[in-house]
């Protein structure tokens, strides 16, 4: 087990510097001033300049260059947001728990709906039901998340009028921000608001979670569908149904942890898809996460801002995906015979 | 009249045609099937049976609704949008660029994923690793990202959507590829035809190819779905196809202004895309249940 845990470390290590040399190579091509790029100051002084040339070794050759690129960006040096003039890396911060609030939610929302009803889909002998089902699932999966918002906002903000469509919270309301998840600051503030506060923002959270949740909903419930069918024609399965356990017992304790081992697995690969729909949820309803703040910057150039959010989010899906990775090797015996051809 | 067997042995299909016996049992397949089908020949033909131009403006008929609302007009089918543009000629216009430039992006990928995914599937330790692994960097970057980056590096345009829809592409597909040959190259009919002396190229098209394609296939038609999508969300945020164009994702993002106004303007595109998509994965679906059982 040890063995295959180094050999991930590696991996991330490898992958990361990979990941780094492609922004590396990526910021010298943008069509700006070298120093302009990497530190986000528009008109640097003559100290400034050579401060810049200092940090990241603008005279030494590339490979010097990229080492020192990589200790900067990974020391907390993201250089200027062009645009506001603030160091980038508090705005990343501030904007990192947003969406991460966003897509946890919604990832519960698919994972607690997700589950049972594949569950179901798979149960049951009812034609109508299973393929009602697939349908639904297949049309989630096919549905453009851009349209799907932009309708749902049209539908429950605009015409029906029951649900809020942009931000987090109402900006009446002051919140001081203590973990970054509005849900947990509105109840933690000591204001005398904080109820209705944390009403308001569970309201802004519900358009955006949902059509955020659709993909991986339909996802998880597909591959779940898929173990539990397979699991259940199992020889232990019947051994159970043998002893007289009742189907209910056999599936929450039998069945359904193994059928959830495919279900982890997808999600690991289904990350960089769900980050993709983050961003264009984030854009939709104006949610002030980190996907909204990168598509922001790409419209006003600003190159650290993007820089460091294409770094952040993507070390993020390599660090998730290879733990997701381990987390499934680790649970799941069969894979380690795979391994090792031994348990 | 009775089919009359005249000889005693049972006619066996062929492997593909004991796939299109099960794909085409399903009628679910062969709509989407149909989808698809109708979606190549109006992209051949677009320009052809499109009544207006892309581009073309009357400023007689600015937010038209579509022809079955009262006030809608049966010349302009589908309506048009604020710059009095037929919406039904622009959608028309639109497949070539979103279905039919996925097709272009998956084939471009589908090429280069197979040669690197083949040679890495062929090799054995470290070099397997690096080929392998190397891309997996490139994986973990979402093609929305990529994008963005490709778009600071180069500037929108409908150039870079290829760029970056299909570096974001190349990796699945030398993956998938890469995992496949490598799978297939442990069984033993593989040894069998190496000891009877077939060099690694031999081995790779005549006896490993065979047994490859269909996942290729499941994965191809899960590309061009993913491709369709990709597009359509690049022209939305405006990093991909630029605002004149009459491709789908671009034509919601123009039609946001008047979303209010004139629903349609968003709905109708939306509803083009996920027309097209559906007809995608149906057919994907369909295959992938149809090979399912053979391959086991």
């Amino acid at each position: 087990m040890w063995r295959y845990f180094f050999r991930r470390v590696n991996l991330f290590f490898a992958t990361t510097l990979v990941m780094m040399a492609v922004l590396f190579y990526a910021t010298h091509q943008f069509p700006v001033d070298e120093s302009y790029a990497l530190s986000g100051i528009s008109n640097p002084s003559a100290e400034q300049l050579e401060h810049i040339s200092d940090e990241f070794k603008l005279n030494s050759n590339s490979v010097v260059q990229f080492l020192a690129y990589v200790e900067q960006r990974f020391s907390g040096n993201m250089g200027m947001s062009i645009n506001s003039q603030q160091p980038v890396f508090e705005e990343l911060k501030t904007v990192l728990p947003a969406s991460f609030e966003l897509s946890l939610v919604a990832g519960l929302i698919a994972l607690f709906l997700g589950v049972p009803i594949g569950v179901i889909a798979a149960l049951s002998s009812n034609k109508f039901v299973q393929w009602s089902i697939l349908g639904l699932t297949l049309t989630g999966y096919s549905i453009p998340v851009f349209w799907l918002g932009l309708t749902l906002s049209l539908w429950f903000g605009v015409n029906l009028g029951w649900l809020p469509i942009s931000g987090q919270i109402n900006l009446l309301y002051q919140i001081k921000p203590i973990t970054g998840f509005m849900l947990i600051d509105t109840l933690l503030s000591d204001s005398s608001y904080r109820i209705p506060a944390f009403v308001d923002a569970l309201m802004h959270l519900i358009l955006p979670a949902i059509t955020l949740a659709v993909l991986p909903f339909t996802l998880i419930v597909r591959i779940t569908r898929q173990a539990m069918l397979q699991v259940m024609n199992q020889t232990y399965i019947r051994a159970a149904e043998a002893r007289g356990l009742h189907t209910f017992t056999i599936i929450i304790k039998h069945a359904l942890p193994n059928a959830m081992i495919p279900v982890l697995k997808s999600i690991g690969i289904m990350l960089g898809t769900f980050a993709c729909y983050g961003i264009i949820v984030e854009v939709i309803f104006s949610w002030p996460g980190v996907g909204s703040w990168l598509v922001s910057g790409i419209y006003q150039r600003d190159y650290t801002v993007i820089q460091a959010g294409i770094l952040s989010v993507s070390l993020l899906i390599i660090f998730l995906s290879i733990l997701i990775e381990f987390i499934h090797t680790a649970i799941n015996p069969m894979s380690k015979k795979e391994l090792y051809a031994t348990n | 009249m009775p089919q009359i067997k005249i000889y005693k042995q049972d006619y066996i299909s062929t492997p593909a045609g004991r796939v299109w016996k099960a794909f085409s049992h399903n009628p679910f397949a062969l709509v989407g099937l149909w989808g698809v089908g109708f979606l190549l020949v109006l992209a051949l033909l677009a320009p052809f049976i499109a009544p207006y131009g892309a581009n073309e403006q009357n400023q007689q008929v600015l937010l038209l609704p579509p022809s079955w609302d009262p006030a809608g007009h049966v010349e302009y089918f589908l309506g048009t949008d604020d710059l009095g543009r037929d919406i039904f000629s622009r959608i028309l216009h639109g497949v070539q660029m979103t279905f039919g430039m996925s097709l272009v992006i998956v084939s471009c990928a589908l090429f280069f994923g197979f040669i690197i995914g083949a040679i890495s599937g062929m090799m054995r330790g470290l070099k397997s690793s690096i080929l392998g692994h190397l891309l997996d960097a490139l994986l973990s970057i979402p093609s929305l990202l990529m994008a963005i980056l490709v778009v600071a590096v180069i500037g929108p345009g409908l150039s870079n959507v290829f760029w970056a829809v299909g570096i974001a592409m190349v990796p699945q597909f030398i993956r998938t590829i890469h995992q496949a040959v490598h799978d297939e190259l442990q069984k033993e009919y593989v040894t069998a035809a190496r000891l009877d002396g077939a060099n690694d190229l031999q081995i790779l098209l005549y006896v490993i190819m065979p047994n490859v394609w269909e996942v290729l296939i499941i994965q191809v038609t899960m590309a061009i779905s993913a491709a369709i999508l990709d597009i359509a969300a690049l022209g939305f945020l405006n990093l991909g196809a630029q605002a004149p164009s009459p491709e789908w994702g671009a034509m919601v993002a123009q039609g946001l202004d008047n979303l209010l106004l004139a629903p349609w303007t968003v709905t109708i595109p939306g509803v083009a895309i996920l027309f097209s998509v559906l007809a995608v994965n149906l057919v994907g679906d369909g295959l992938r249940s149809a090979i399912a059982p053979i391959r086991k």
